[in-house]
């Protein structure tokens, strides 16, 4: 039994490690309280890795209900952000402090 | 303005809507209100503090800073939920005529106890929630006009959030005493395992945990978007994509509190027999 837990728990450290080796990054800019790009493609079924760097002097919250994901991102900084494995589907997120202007979706695709 | 209505009516309901429960359990149980200014006052402070600090607190352990505080300040609170939820089990569960009697020992044995649980609760809260709005806020010093909307907004959202807290105080306060308590643990019970649901959320924000396909998506029923959603969200910690990882999170630990509930009731029926 106890061999059993530790092969276990060792195959989930490796797929673990496997795991966040392997992850594909996109970055977000936010630009003059909007995203660039406001549209983002990545794959279905995957976890991707988000950076999200705010250009603007002046914070902004990185939310999405239905990446179901919130950060705040001070002026000037950048912020990582896990999402996924997701289904294909459009995915929409904005910035909480300036919503009128700060649109974005991410479109995942198999 | 409407933004920063919205934002800080967001950020301020959860705060006070714990805040009003608390106090609503304070005046059932015959308890010194006290509690609440020094728990405003830390949670005033902790907001500012976690503001002030933002920049440090996202940078740390490698840029994860921001999720793990948000996680601890989480799990301090649901921590504090399930002790009291245990305080005030042994009332709920005694025959009717028997409350007034019995409730006054177990408070005066731990209501020291009790004040600094409240204390955690809500200033852990508080802090939370309200520092956001400080950073919010912050990203409009050096635009006068903008400011000055943003202030105005800021302080119709709170006085909304605060009118919210209010009216659920008099829901709760008018209540009997054999109603309120059961529908008390079960309220705190919900606002436990949602607040769990949050730290599952925050760790697989920084892939510490994989998010995997939704339990269920009932964004079409009740919208996160919408003022049902919203105040859902406030008080049960409402998802309507929840991943299986936070549903797990939510049984392990409701869990806890439901057996020792069954626990109580079935020590009140064996005493009673004997």
């Amino acid at each position: 039994m106890k061999r059993l837990i530790n092969s276990a728990l060792l195959t989930c450290l490796f797929l673990c490690a496997v795991s966040k080796a392997e992850v594909p990054t996109f970055t977000i800019e936010i630009r003059d309280h909007l995203f660039f790009p406001s549209q983002l493609t990545i794959p279905a079924n995957t976890k991707v890795k988000l950076i999200v760097i705010n250009s603007d002097p002046t914070p902004e919250e990185f939310e999405s209900y239905e990446l179901n994901r919130e950060k705040v991102i001070m002026g000037g900084a950048k912020a990582i952000i896990f999402v996924g494995p997701l289904v294909p589907g459009d995915y929409p997120f904005f910035g909480e402090f300036n919503p009128k202007t700060a649109q974005g979706m991410i479109r995942v695709e198999n | 303005m409407v933004d920063a209505v919205l934002l800080v009516l967001r950020e301020v309901l959860e705060a006070a809507l714990i805040l009003s429960l608390l106090l609503a359990l304070s005046s059932k149980l015959q308890l010194s209100f006290r509690w609440s200014f020094f728990a405003l006052a830390a949670g005033l402070l902790g907001s500012w503090l976690l503001a002030h600090y933002a920049y440090e607190i996202a940078d740390a352990m490698e840029g994860t800073g921001q999720e793990l505080l948000n996680a601890t300040l989480f799990c301090a609170v649901i921590i504090s939920l399930i002790f009291i939820n245990l305080l005030i089990l042994p009332l709920a569960f005694k025959p009717i005529t028997n409350i007034q009697t019995r409730s006054q020992p177990i408070v005066i044995n731990h209501h020291q106890l009790i004040y600094g649980l409240f204390i955690i609760i809500v200033s852990f809260s508080m802090a939370r929630e309200g520092s956001e709005v400080w950073i919010y806020l912050s990203g409009y010093t050096h635009d006068p006009d903008a400011l000055s909307s943003a202030l105005t907004g800021a302080a119709i959202g709170a006085g909304i959030g605060m009118s919210l807290g209010a009216i659920t105080y008099y829901v709760f306060a008018f209540m009997p005493k054999n109603v309120f308590l059961p529908v008390f643990l079960v309220v705190i019970t919900l606002l436990a395992g949602g607040l769990s649901m949050q730290i599952a959320k925050q760790l697989m924000q920084i892939g510490l945990l994989d998010s995997g396909a939704p339990l269920w998506d009932s964004s079409s029923l009740v919208n996160e978007h919408s003022w049902l959603g919203e105040l859902l969200y406030a008080l049960v910690g409402y998802d309507s994509r929840p991943a299986p990882i936070q549903g797990l999170f939510y049984l392990l630990t409701v869990a806890p509190i439901l057996f020792a509930c069954i626990w109580h009731k079935w020590r009140v029926r064996v005493i009673a027999h004997e």
